[in-house]
């Protein structure tokens, strides 16, 4: 039969950067496979505003577009599981195989199915830290009344130290640095590079790693079920290809020109001790958990399974 | 049919829309609306079957902008900025301002209305609407002026000119817009607002003297006020200097220290600091009320403009119509400077027409990316740009001169909406009046835009210390 | 003085709704005014908690999006039949009688039309963010202390429907004119040359001392 013609909008914001090379080559990957016959136009903030990316994969107003889950908890409850402080995860590779995991969960996959939302792949990030200006918090102590640009399970950890998270999102994370809105930004290391925190910055943990934030792309159900077998096929079947350029990127371009970046600026790297570092460990990690479970078993979801979930997952 | 070409009818329709009287919010709306739902139909065919599906998809595209674009942390500036001015009106702030200037400049040539510019140009300093700068100043300059025999026209001129600098000098609500429709630094551009807003109100006053000299009876210097008369008349006008400082501090520090807070923090402080004022000098509830009821108009009429815009706005992002702009304006083969010009020649000409932030928002979104492509791209250095300054700082040079175009708009016929509140002010002028005495500034205003052309160091200097 | 506008009224049952729905606006108008003033308050209690007691407000971002709809929206029915919202009057200054209202008429059923899909859009963004079974009835939550937005996207849909009513009262005002061929209709906003329109606006920053 003849295969359709089929071309995806797909709805990411920002500009280029590490965090979205998978999609970048997802999309050439699928152009190839099928002699041009599927194609993705991709476009970074003019289809939506990154925190209703979710609304328009359910209004069908794209077909593909990446969010991420701090944005709107209330929207994706299930998987800010993988958000939550201290989990333990050490790298990329361990980001993705948690993220699946979780993703594959039949509870999770209900959860989006409410935006008619189906989960394709992870974009996983390092553990955040935290960059800023003003006076240095060189002990834990000194993060108190400091406001931080810090969302989700991030957020809550350093509000544990008595931070005070004033979320907007990355797009606006520099404004806000300017302006005066917050103190300090939490991001990977990308994102510093890539939304300009790290320029006017003075100061950059080393070794927070509080947690991270978890950013899916997702694909809208109709439009995937609606794909020729041929097109499904090299949609998915590209998925580790992107997935592994995304890896190879994260672990060489970026983090290559990190720590050159952090040495030009003349930024203040501020290391912890291990002491203060497990105190801190201890004050945010369980309550987060217990909270987490709590909140969610009250909406419905098999909320003590995903925690567990995630937990084997790490330790396999 | 190609997303662009349908890009190309529907802002066609749009212009349509506009010229035949439809509210410019609402105009663009409609047109986004419609533009979604015809790219959606087109991409299925106008299969009738599949009506209703292209129907509610762009019908929810488009209705989830209002609450979306609006719910920003950025535009929450623009309200305050308008209400500061209505406060600053009943704290009696700007009769005190008219007279301070009245006593130390009045006796230049042409010294009235030399005054009335620096007077305009210390309120642009609370107020960040031009015209409501404007109409205030019409009540309180322009009798004075006739009182001593000045050309009813020519002193109308002066307000109406005057009151477009409150647009440059910070705080201001057009550089918020421009800001938030390119994602700059909203701190950054309102700092760059300020030199080329005194810049501007020195040309305005050199202008002046200028005519004085050379026209015959034009009108005579306003003298013999002593010193102790001058000083005395600085306290009453001295809160417009502490609001000022409020301001700078929350947009940069300039002992080099973290700034207070935020530009929208600054202008809350300022705008309470009034306020307290007001309620000294005898404001209540009625006129609080009133204040608050025109501040919500004012606000309601820009964020419907906004919203409109940005549904059109949505629908210009489906049509990948700025890209296509962007990339012909490149792709020309004359100086990038020749270009930019070029541009800035068609804003004079389309703001004949059109109201300033209308302009701004309906055009912004395409000729923005164009001229940042021009200049060599967001992220060039200032080595290899056309411009030769970076990115960052050709977003806020291109800001500061459209806004300058945008503020020549509010005095140019046959839409200078500065010109039509001067008249209706005045029962004894009519737009026609306004129109005449406003000419010679059009000179002055095309000299201060070739100047910031020309020496771009004048726009960048300040923000570039932050 | 401020509310000067140009709408005139008379005792017939259209005036009577004209009035009567300006009434609803006025106070609509007013709520999204005083939303302003509490922005100026917020900011004020967020600086100072900052600079003096070195404790920022939690959630100070989260509480001005929640407001900015109430400033945004609010008004958009009084400021309409105030004829506030701009627009170029180069053509519909000219024209006169019956083929003046035609053309109000026209461009304020395009307006509704536009509205009434809006009341829709906007209605199913509410219904997005809004579920019964969940807590706070929220399926969508700010990003720091978690407020439920939909009541903030709720606004807009309202908002919008009250607009509505006042372009359905409009259509009547001016296909009345029409027909009738009237001079000065009651309830629509009557074409002033621009420089009255100005007139009225200036009036409304000229009653004080000044
Ligand atoms: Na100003
Ligand atoms: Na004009």
């Amino acid at each position: 039969t003849e295969a359709l013609a089929d071309e995806w909008n797909v709805s990411l914001w920002g500009k280029r950067r590490a965090f979205t090379e998978h999609v970048e080559k997802l999309a050439e990957l699928v152009s190839e496979k099928t002699n041009g016959e599927f194609t993705m136009n991709i476009s970074y903030g003019g289809l939506s505003k990154n925190r209703e990316n979710l609304d328009g994969i359910s209004i069908g107003a794209f077909e593909m577009a990446q969010f991420c889950a701090g944005y709107h908890r209330d929207k994706n409850p299930s998987i800010t599981v993988l958000e939550l402080p201290f989990l333990g995860v050490d790298s990329l590779e361990a980001e993705i195989k948690v993220s699946n995991a979780v993703y594959n969960h039949p509870a999770t996959k209900a959860d989006l199915a409410r935006w008619n939302a189906r989960l394709l792949m992870s974009s996983p990030l390092p553990q955040y830290n935290v960059a800023g200006v003003g006076t240095p918090p060189r002990t834990l102590a000194d993060f108190d009344g400091l406001t931080v640009r810090a969302v989700g399970g991030v957020g809550a950890a350093l509000a544990s130290l008595g931070a005070v998270p004033t979320s907007v999102t990355s797009s606006e994370a520099r404004q806000a640095l300017d302006s005066g809105v917050v103190k300090s930004v939490a991001f990977a290391p990308h994102a510093h590079l890539s939304f300009g925190t790290i320029e006017p910055a003075k100061w950059w943990t080393t070794n927070l790693n509080p947690g991270t934030v978890n950013c899916p792309v997702v694909v809208n159900i109709d439009a995937y079920e609606s794909l020729s077998d041929a097109h499904r096929d090299a949609l998915t079947s590209s998925i580790d290809e992107a997935m592994q350029h995304y890896l190879d990127n994260y672990n060489g371009a970026t983090m290559d020109a990190w720590w050159p970046k952090l040495e030009g600026n003349g930024i203040e790297q501020i290391t912890y001790s291990d002491e203060d570092l497990a105190a801190f460990r201890e004050a945010a990690a369980g309550p987060a958990a217990q909270a987490w479970i709590e909140e969610n078993t009250a909406r419905g979801l098999p909320a003590q399974e995903l925690y567990d979930l995630v937990l084997k997952t790490l330790s396999e | 049919m190609e997303p662009i070409e349908i890009g190309l009818y529907v802002t066609g329709g749009l212009l349509v829309l506009v010229i035949l009287g439809m509210r410019v919010a609402f105009a663009a709306a409609l047109a986004g609306l419609v533009g979604l739902f015809w790219l959606r139909w087109n991409q299925f065919d106008y299969d009738p079957e599949r009506f209703g599906k292209a129907l509610t998809i762009s019908v929810k595209i488009a209705g989830q902008v209002p609450h979306s674009k609006v719910s920003s942390q950025a535009l929450s500036l623009i309200p305050t900025f308008i209400l500061i001015g209505y406060l600053a009106y009943y704290a009696g702030l700007t009769k005190a301002l008219f007279e301070a200037a009245k006593r130390w400049v009045g006796w230049l040539p042409g010294g009235l209305a030399v005054s009335t510019v620096f007077a305009t140009a210390g309120f642009a300093a609370v107020s960040g609407a031009s015209v409501a700068t404007a109409a205030v100043f019409a009540r309180i300059a322009i009798p004075e002026m006739l009182k001593v025999g000045y050309d009813k026209r020519f002193a109308a001129g002066v307000v109406a000119a005057g009151g477009t600098l409150a647009s440059l000098i910070p705080p201001s609500a057009i550089l918020v817009i421009y800001a938030i429709i390119v994602e700059q630094d909203v701190g950054k551009l309102l700092l760059a607002g300020f030199i080329p807003g005194v810049v501007s109100a020195f040309i305005y006053a050199i202008l002046i003297v200028g005519l004085a000299l050379t026209v015959p009876n034009f009108g005579p210097p306003v003298g013999g006020y002593t010193w102790k008369e001058r000083f005395s008349s600085l306290p009453p006008a001295a809160p417009i200097a502490f609001v000022v400082l409020i301001i700078i501090f929350f947009i940069y520090n300039p002992f080099g220290g973290d700034a207070w807070g935020t530009p929208t923090e600054g202008g809350a402080l300022g705008a309470f600091v009034v306020f307290c004022m007001a309620i000294y000098r005898g404001m209540r509830w009625p006129q609080l009320r009133d204040a608050l009821l025109e501040t919500a108009k004012l606000a309601v009429m820009i964020f419907s403009i906004i919203w409109g815009v940005l549904i059109y706005v949505r629908f210009l992002g489906f049509a990948e119509l700025p890209a296509a702009f962007s990339d012909w304006i490149t792709s020309l083969n004359q100086p990038a400077m020749l270009t930019l010009v070029l541009i800035l020649l068609a804003y004079a000409v389309l703001g004949m027409f059109m109201d300033a932030i209308g302009m701004l928002l309906l055009t912004l979104p395409v000729v923005y990316p164009a001229v940042m492509a021009l200049n060599g791209g967001e992220f060039v250095s200032a080595a290899d740009s056309a411009f030769g300054m970076s990115g960052p700082m050709c977003a806020i040079w291109f800001g500061i001169l459209v806004v300058k175009m945008a503020e020549f708009c509010l005095i140019t016929p046959p839409i200078g909406l500065n010109c039509f509140v001067v008249a209706g002010v005045r029962e004894d002028l009519s737009v026609q009046d306004v129109f005449k005495g406003v000419t010679p500034f059009f000179i002055a205003d095309a000299i201060t835009i070739a100047v910031l052309v020309a020496a771009p160091q004048i726009v960048l200097w300040l923000p570039s210390q932050v | 003085m401020a509310s000067s506008s140009s709408v005139l009224e008379d005792g017939s049952l259209l005036s009577r709704l004209d009035v009567a729905l300006n009434r609803v606006e006025r106070v609509l108008a007013l709520v999204s005014g005083t939303a302003v003033f509490l922005l100026m308050l917020l900011a004020v209690v967020s600086v100072s908690g900052r600079n003096f007691f070195n404790q920022p407000l939690p959630g100070y971002v989260d509480w001005i999006e929640q407001a900015m709809p109430l400033i945004a929206f609010m008004g958009i029915a009084y400021t309409q039949r105030a004829g506030g919202h701009i627009r170029m009057d180069m053509v519909v200054g000219i024209l006169r009688g019956r083929l003046l209202w035609a053309a109000e008429f026209i461009t304020t059923f395009a307006i509704l039309v536009l509205m009434v899909l809006l009341v829709w859009g906007s209605w199913a963004h509410f219904q997005r963010s809004f579920d019964f079974a969940a807590p706070l009835w929220s399926r969508d939550s700010s990003m720091d202390i978690s407020l439920p937005i939909w009541p903030a996207k709720l606004l807009v849909p309202v908002a919008f429907s009250v607009l509505s009513l006042r372009l359905m009262l409009q259509l009547w005002g001016y296909g009345r004119a029409f027909i009738l061929g009237l001079v000065e209709p009651v309830a629509v906003p009557l074409v002033q040359s621009a420089a009255e329109q100005a007139a009225a606006e200036a009036e409304a920053v000229s009653g004080a001392q000044g």
